[in-house]
């Protein structure tokens, strides 16, 4: 295999993004559905080429860029999340005359961030994804140019993301100082080492986690979260809540696993981390209970969930934390995706009030919410229950009982807010009279792969398992 | 052929073919779902009839892997299921027929949710596996949560809701409590599985299995109920429409007491017995208190409730007496309460359907405008008190005989269920049914029509056929109650909880790697 094998994804997404950008400011068509179709394509083709890739370990440029199986695992989720945001956003776009066709170009570049965090085993590259990454998040969020929470939203993301990234660097400058290298195996390595437990090396670690905590929103570094959410366009707030926590996670895993290894000093960190799991499950579930706008009730349910997830990266346990994001993205993009429905023209219809009585107006519509809650809530046979599972039975398997406790605690607390939803779709009178376009065929596309996914992954999730366990081996050097 | 995975899955078919049908079809939508639970509960019989009496373990048993780590699609019955299984499809169909002037709109969604319900409650009855058992547990629970919330009455949303949290609180602890059990398992044998059978051979030491018991204990108690987790209960029960109060006293609350004869107690027999004083307390408490509670209840519905509370304490109680005439007391009496309330809340949706309303000092001298009802009503009231030819009497009886050779304190508390139990029924009865007609609504109210009959007859004659012929049923839970019995005095225990895994303790497990 050519030396630039493992260059080829990128490269068709970033050339993607170009082509886009280009027509856009050239062709300028008026309607803009050529170029997701567009973007959709390329996208297709940046599948086939990193499948290609599969088992092959292919790497250039003498190793800093290296797509192993997991990352093409990944690489895979961020795929997925971004056909479907590119759906739920056909439509979604022109009703909230947001509809440029720098969306795509943008959204391309954004899943060319995600890509590169995944496939670097060196953290300098790793910082370079999140860069592109954010930058092209703080403009998809102020997608909306003349609503004043979008901007709101757009100022506070690229505040708060400043912030998260200046703690990163200096973290990783550190980390440099104490390990000689920004590899993630040399950093391990130092850690492991006679001087492993010097402050250097430790201080480094916890400045960068702190970073990550911010781009994936835990508990205490979410203040950002839901007014980010709520304020930026639907299908880039589903794009949000899956994809960079995905990525975060995937580094996240990839720097704490070798390093939870090394008994002494990562005890401590563990410990941090472990506080940190419990308090973002917690608030963000008890927060979550007061919210009457669903869309930011949904906001807080996505920082609850990354508190599982930071769970399953406590227990070291690889293959639960894929298969939760497996299963999140099918859950999250079909409750966002009803959110996304739930609009039109110039409207949207976000309240708990407006879900009022919508069993009955929309059966279908109200059937597949009910369903992706319930799959949130973690009932049975829903992906969501097998997620949480996997990664709760792994924690106890590592001793972690307390924790997974209050994981359990808080998934009580978020049946009651999830639920709430679902009571009042299907047991509440209508409060007043909307009328949402529900001609939406896309998003019903979407929602309905979702509910396959969902069910799949609660039911048999079996090959994709393995194909979790296969990517992983290739993780673990 | 797979007759368990039949029935237990030919429900669920049927409701998802039910999303296809048109939702104005009224006769199509009850026939199609009628005669889907009537195959059902064919099929059940053909269980019934192919039944080995003289086999303690389970039969039919369906294996299959499924997810790894243990988990395993694994079914069977056996002498203690059986009957449950054959409760729960006998009620599904009388239930279905009862609810047809009942449930007004969005007919299509009720029976969908009645189907899965059927599905849910089955596995439950038919699980080997843990992990298979907690899932169609939970699974029960999101169609009960609809039931209750969509055609319930005033309160409906609070009666769900709570319905919902106090049931999923005790079970995410039971699920905590699997977790540790899984990882247990393999720390002692290398492999992993759920299955009861291998989870019942692990030697636990006695404070894990102190925290273990309560975890699972704790979901059981709530969903039996057991005083004093049983607040929610009368809430769902008045609120519920009457389909569904019938399957929840009937069927529902039955998991709980059959959790704890399948899995609280042969796993953890040793916190069992450290436990066993409090628990015993707890029914009695139960017995006399939800007695008590049910003499003063000014709505018939309610009354019915807290004689539940009161009968499922005597049925634990029984349980806990850990003989086996007290098991054998304790599920004949479990199948005597599913029927005799169920009959009592198919009266009580009979009478509400006529006056829409259920308060008891509305009514008086209803038995003159409606003899048929009157005399159906009171087998059932007779039944559920416990006279003598009648199913309630010899599970009682069977029950304190049980009782009565573990504690003779206990038994002799738990006899004031009987009276109580005949105090609060007969006089509500008095006050409903006798007397001079005060009410003028009363005077207009129609006789059963012919639909209802058929849903009261079939179960008067089990009444009967249960009061003078127990050996009928009791015969079939025999073996596998003495075994059962057996098991948890004896406690042979194979695997040790040793640190290092021996290949020589692995017997009978299967060696599993991780999921396929």
């Amino acid at each position: 295999m050519s030396a630039y094998a493992a260059l080829v994804p990128l490269v068709v997404v970033v050339g993607g993004a170009i082509l886009v950008l280009l027509l856009e400011a050239f062709w300028k068509p008026a309607d803009k559905t050529p170029l997701a179709v567009l973007a959709l394509l390329d996208a297709a083709a940046a599948a086939f080429a990193l499948v290609r890739l599969w088992g092959s370990g292919a790497s250039s440029f003498e190793g800093m860029l290296r797509f192993d199986d997991a990352g093409i695992a990944f690489g895979a989720i961020f795929l997925a999340a971004f056909a479907f945001t590119v759906l739920i956003a056909l439509k979604y776009l022109p009703r909230q005359n947001a509809d440029y066709g720098e969306f795509y170009g943008l959204l391309l570049l954004a899943l060319s961030g995600l890509l590169v965090m995944v496939s670097s085993p060196n953290l300098i590259v790793v910082l370079l994804g999140l860069e592109i990454l954010s930058v092209s998040s703080y403009a998809l969020t102020g997608l909306k140019r003349d609503d004043d929470r979008a901007s709101e939203a757009a100022v506070k993301y690229f505040l708060m993301g400043s912030f998260a990234s200046a703690f990163l660097v200096f973290g990783l400058a550190l980390l440099y100082g104490a390990a000689r290298s920004l590899d993630i195996r040399a950093v391990a390595a130092a850690f492991a080492g006679p001087d492993g437990d010097s402050l250097l090396g430790p201080a480094g670690l916890m400045l960068v986690i702190v970073g990550f905590s911010f781009k994936i929103a835990l508990v205490p570094f979410h203040m950002w979260t839901p007014d980010v959410y709520q304020g930026a366009p639907t299908p880039v707030t589903a794009f949000f809540a899956v994809a960079p926590k995905a990525a975060g996670f995937a580094v996240l895993f990839r720097l704490v696993a070798p390093v939870g290894d090394q008994a002494f000093r990562s005890a401590k960190i563990h410990a941090v981390l472990g506080i940190v799991a419990g308090l973002t499950m917690l608030v963000a579930s008890l927060t979550a209970l007061r919210q009457r706008n669903v869309k930011r009730l949904l906001a807080y349910s996505s920082i609850a969930n990354a508190g599982y997830l930071l769970v399953a990266v406590l227990a070291g346990d690889g293959v639960g934390l894929m298969f939760f994001l497996a299963a999140y993205l099918f859950m999250s993009f079909g409750a966002f995706g009803a959110l996304a429905a739930m609009s039109r023209r110039g409207e949207e219809f976000h309240d708990l009030d407006d879900f009022a009585g919508l069993g009955d107006r929309n059966p279908w519509l109200a059937a597949l919410f009910a369903v992706f809650l319930i799959s949130l809530a973690g009932f049975p046979p829903l992906g969501g229950f097998l997620a949480k599972y996997y990664i709760f039975s792994a924690a106890v398997h590592k001793g972690l009982t307390p924790l997974v406790l209050v994981g359990l605690l808080a998934s009580l607390i978020s049946a009651y807010y999830y639920l709430r939803i679902v009571v009042v779709m299907y047991m509440k009178d209508p409060v007043r009279d909307i009328e949402p376009d529900v001609d939406v065929p896309a998003v019903y596309l979407v929602l309905f792969l979702c509910l396959y996914g969902v069910l799949q992954l609660g039911l048999f999730p079996g090959r994709l398992l393995l194909v979790f366990q296969r990517a992983l081996a290739s993780l673990i050097m | 052929m797979p007759l368990l995975s039949l029935i237990t899955f030919l429900p669920l078919a049927g409701a998802v073919l039910l999303v296809f049908f048109p939702r104005e079809r009224k006769g199509l939508l009850y026939g199609f779902a009628l005669a889907l639970t009537l195959v059902v509960f064919a099929a059940s019989l053909l269980l019934f009839a192919r039944f080995d009496a003289s086999v303690a373990g389970p039969q039919f048993v369906e294996k299959a892997p499924w997810l790894g780590f243990g988990i395993r699609y694994h079914v069977g019955v056996d002498g203690i299921s059986l009957f449950l299984v054959l409760l729960t499809t006998f009620l599904l169909p009388i239930v279905l027929l009862s609810s047809w002037s009942y449930i007004a709109d969005r007919i299509k969604e009720y029976l969908i949710f009645m189907l899965l319900l059927e599905t849910g409650i089955l596995g439950v009855f038919l699980s080997l596996n843990l992990f298979l058992f907690y899932v169609f547990w939970e699974a029960a629970l999101i169609p009960m949560y609809f039931l209750i919330g969509i055609w319930g009455g005033k309160r409906r949303v609070y009666a769900t809701m709570k319905f919902v949290l106090f049931t999923m609180a005790g079970s995410l602890l039971m699920l905590a409590a699997i977790f540790t059990l899984s990882s247990l398992f393999f720390k002692a044998t290398g492999t992993y599985s759920l299955d009861v059978v291998d989870q019942a051979r692990m030697a636990l030491n006695p404070r894990l299995q102190t925290w273990l018991f309560l975890a699972f204990g704790l979901a059981f108690a709530i969903k039996v109920p057991m005083f004093p987790f049983h607040t929610w209960l009368p809430d769902a029960h008045v609120e519920a429409p009457t389909g569904g109060s019938v399957l929840l006293a009937a069927v529902l609350l039955k998991m709980g007491s059959y959790g704890f004869i399948r899995f609280a107690i042969p796993l953890f027999p040793d916190a069992v017995e450290k436990f066993l004083p409090v628990l015993s307390v707890l029914c009695l408490i139960g017995i006399i208190y939800g007695g008590l509670m049910a003499l003063i209840q000014k709505d018939v519905k309610s009354l019915v409730a807290y004689s539940s509370v009161s009968h499922m304490g005597l049925v634990m109680l029984a349980v806990f007496a850990l003989n086996v005439e007290g098991t054998t007391g304790a599920l004949f009496q479990m199948l005597n309460h599913g029927l005799s309330t169920g009959a009592l809340f198919l009266a009580v949706g009979v009478l509400y359907e006529r006056a829409h309303t259920r308060l008891i000092k509305d009514f008086g001298g209803v038995s003159r405008r409606m003899p048929v009802y009157s005399a159906f009503f009171l087998v059932a009231v007779l039944s559920s008190a416990g006279l003598p030819g009648l199913n309630g009497f010899v599970g009682e009886i069977t029950c304190l005989y049980g009782v009565f050779a573990a504690n003779k304190i206990y038994a002799a508390l738990a006899v004031t269920t009987v009276i109580l139990g005949a105090a609060y029924l007969l006089w509500m009865f008095q006050r409903v049914m006798q007397g001079p007609i005060t009410n003028e609504k009363i005077l207009a109210f129609p006789d059963m029509s012919l639909r209802e009959i058929a849903c009261f007859v079939p179960i008067v004659v089990l009444m009967f056929w249960m009061g003078f012929a127990p050996r009928t049923f009791t015969s079939r839970m025999d073996a596998s109650v003495a075994a059962y019995v057996q098991k948890i005095k004896s406690r042979e225990r194979v695997f040790v909880q040793a640190p290092a895994p021996s290949p020589a303790a692995v017997r009978g497990a299967v060696p599993e790697r991780r999921p396929r």
